[in-house]
């Protein structure tokens, strides 16, 4: 039946319906809504047609389309976005920032007691390194792999008291012994260690789910990292292998290792291992405050 | 590709807070334009940063995908033809919606052109000149359908030897995220290369102005456009010839293999920069029908034939200045 039809004669019911109400006050107020309600079935009933047919007409095929794919390239934004190649790398730039300036200012503080000079400024430049590289075994049995210690031949070879500061900064209780006494302004610069000591942890979270890291700082450093909570779809085991056989990177150790939160991202577990290291700057960042 | 944003010359006192940076990425040369607004609590130094960022987005992208790099992600996964390999984010979204796109257009767009594209004389690493050459020896017969995708795993089969472009895709999925970067300002453009992303408005307060370019008369404009919060994209045969002295210019039909001489130019606007740049592209393949592909997608756009006859989508005019 053609629309406007039906249209037209839910119309006349609906009149009909309201002259039956008011006319048989007696027995007619229901007849007449019923008849009412009947009318505007038939009303509600025409319209939804006739938008269905408009709409199919005139734009139902290209707007479908065009939001799957707008939908679809959308939703590849939020994802990557949300992997947080950026947030990750510029947390973790920032924090290492952070380090450094804390890092400088000690070196700078601490140039200024020199040891008792075991090594002349006069060396060779390359008998200065060994020097640097001996002072440096000598204060205390450090664990290997320390992050400035690609830095410290270099420094040793300009001059090898700025990486017996380094040391110091790095290493506060054999820092203290010299710095003692010498200049006092110096002890609580270099005695400040970079992060407070005690366990701390941090939540980082992707897609697919959270992690919980747990840091323990020791002497100022990084002595352990372990995923405390593992709440991601994925096992942990991708990124923190608990075979250390299995050939997959362990981002914990790597944290120890590196003492920053520079870790590889393992591939096929990508958003994991940034969760991973957001967990550690927030934990980290807990530990500098 | 080109497009030229358009702004009078005579600006008002506040552009001198504006940032506006250039950089050359991705074989073009990619400008932020942040507008500074009166009253904005936020200083200049958080906005640098987050101009910052939205351009590191570009070079992490490029790193991924660029055809021109042996070992980028996307050519590594060249070499690993037949079996899964997990990707990236990046490569996974942008392969995916590469094929989306390609599924959507009956193959018109076809991200697996990238080894024709190589013998089209189209293998230079644009930064150092070098020549890429990959040992796929499958030139023709290799469509979409053999590039498997595993969303659970985010990883990705090529089913056959055969090497993916997603210059279409790139571009635009890097204006995107930058735009993304940037959207806590309320205005701003972002321009690579004729793909363009322009939120809020000028720094005179109005939409942004977009000059499209005549195909054939360089420094001469063909229609202008007022965006705002859109995607303007521009596929043209006059940006990239071949290099290889035999004509042609770097938009291949997937169909055929050669390039598409249907249309001169093809403008899409849309709202973001990934559908238009890759409708822009799939529009130009399909030529003289590109105008009823763009009506279908429900975007607007406009379609400069090779005889300079400017076709339009009905609702183009809501843009024109």
């Amino acid at each position: 039946m053609d629309k406007s039809t039906l249209l037209l004669l839910a119309m006349v019911l609906a009149i009909f319906g309201g002259s039956v109400a008011l006319g048989h006050p007696d027995w007619g107020t229901f007849t007449g809504l019923a008849i009412i309600l009947l009318a505007g079935g038939l009303a509600a009933g025409s319209l939804p047609i006739r938008v269905r047919d408009f709409v199919e007409e005139r734009a139902a095929p290209s707007q479908r389309v065009s939001n799957g794919l707008v939908t679809l390239s959308s939703a590849a934004i939020v994802a990557i976005y949300a992997a947080g190649y950026h947030r990750t790398s510029l947390a973790a730039h920032k924090f290492d920032l952070q380090g450094s300036q804390g890092r400088a200012s000690a070196e700078v503080t601490a140039v200024v007691p020199p040891r008792p000079a075991p090594n002349p400024p006069s060396n060779a430049s390359g008998a200065a390194s060994q020097n640097a590289a001996s002072a440096e075994k000598k204060p205390v049995p450090r664990p290997a792999g320390k992050a400035t210690a690609p830095k410290s031949p270099a420094a040793g070879a300009s001059a090898p008291t700025p990486s017996a500061g380094e040391d110091a900064s790095a290493s506060p209780e054999t820092a203290a012994a010299p710095v003692n006494g010498e200049t006092p302004s110096a002890h609580p610069a270099a005695a400040t260690p970079r992060y407070k000591d005690g366990t701390f942890s941090g939540w980082g979270s992707c897609r697919h789910g959270d992690i919980e890291a747990s840091v323990m700082i020791q002497g100022g450093k990084i002595a352990s990292v372990v995923i405390s909570q593992c709440l991601t779809r994925y096992s942990c085991n991708w990124i923190a292998p608990k075979n250390p056989d299995s050939g997959l990177p362990d981002l914990p150790a790597q944290v120890v290792q590196r003492q920053n939160t520079k870790v590889d991202y393992v591939s096929g577990a990508t958003e994991s291992s940034y969760a991973f290291a957001d967990a550690v700057v927030a934990a980290l960042s807990k530990a500098t405050e | 590709m080109h497009l030229q944003t358009q702004s009078s010359p005579h600006y008002p006192k506040r552009r001198n807070n504006d940032i506006v940076r250039t950089l050359p990425l991705m074989g073009t040369f990619v400008t932020l334009h942040v507008v500074a607004c009166y009253g904005e609590a936020r200083g200049q130094r958080e906005a640098e940063e987050a101009v910052e960022r939205a351009f590191g987005w570009f070079y992490t992208v490029e790193e991924c995908c660029t055809r021109f790099d042996p070992n980028s992600e996307l050519m590594q996964l060249t070499k690993h033809a037949g079996v899964p390999v997990p990707v990236s984010a990046i490569l996974f979204e942008a392969v995916q919606f590469a094929l989306a796109v390609a599924e959507e257009s009956g193959g018109a767009f076809d991200p697996t052109v990238g080894r024709a594209m190589e013998t089209r004389g189209f293998d230079r690493n644009y930064v150092t000149g070098s020549v890429i050459r990959t040992c796929v020896d499958s030139t023709t017969g290799v469509s979409y359908r053999d590039v498997r995708l595993d969303p659970d795993r985010r990883m990705i089969t090529l089913l056959r030897p055969l090497v993916l472009d997603l210059g279409a895709v790139a571009k635009g999925l890097a204006v995107d995220l930058a735009a993304r970067e940037l959207q806590t300002f309320e205005n701003f453009g972002i321009n690579a290369g004729g793909d363009l992303y322009l939120a809020g408005s000028n720094p005179e307060g109005e939409p942004w102005s977009v000059g499209i370019r005549h195909p054939r008369r360089v420094d001469e404009v063909i229609d202008s456009l007022r965006i705002s919060n859109r995607a303007v994209c521009t596929s043209g045969d006059y940006e990239r010839r071949a290099a290889n002295g035999r004509g042609g210019h770097h938009i291949l039909d997937p169909r055929t293999g050669a390039s598409a001489n249907g249309a001169a130019s093809v403008t899409v606007i849309a709202p973001n920069a990934m559908v238009a740049d890759a409708l822009a592209t799939a529009a130009f393949i399909q030529g003289a029908d590109g105008i009823q592909l763009l009506e279908r997608y429900g975007v607007d756009g406009l379609v400069v034939s090779q005889e300079l006859k400017c076709y339009a989508t009905r609702g183009l005019y809501a843009y024109r200045s």
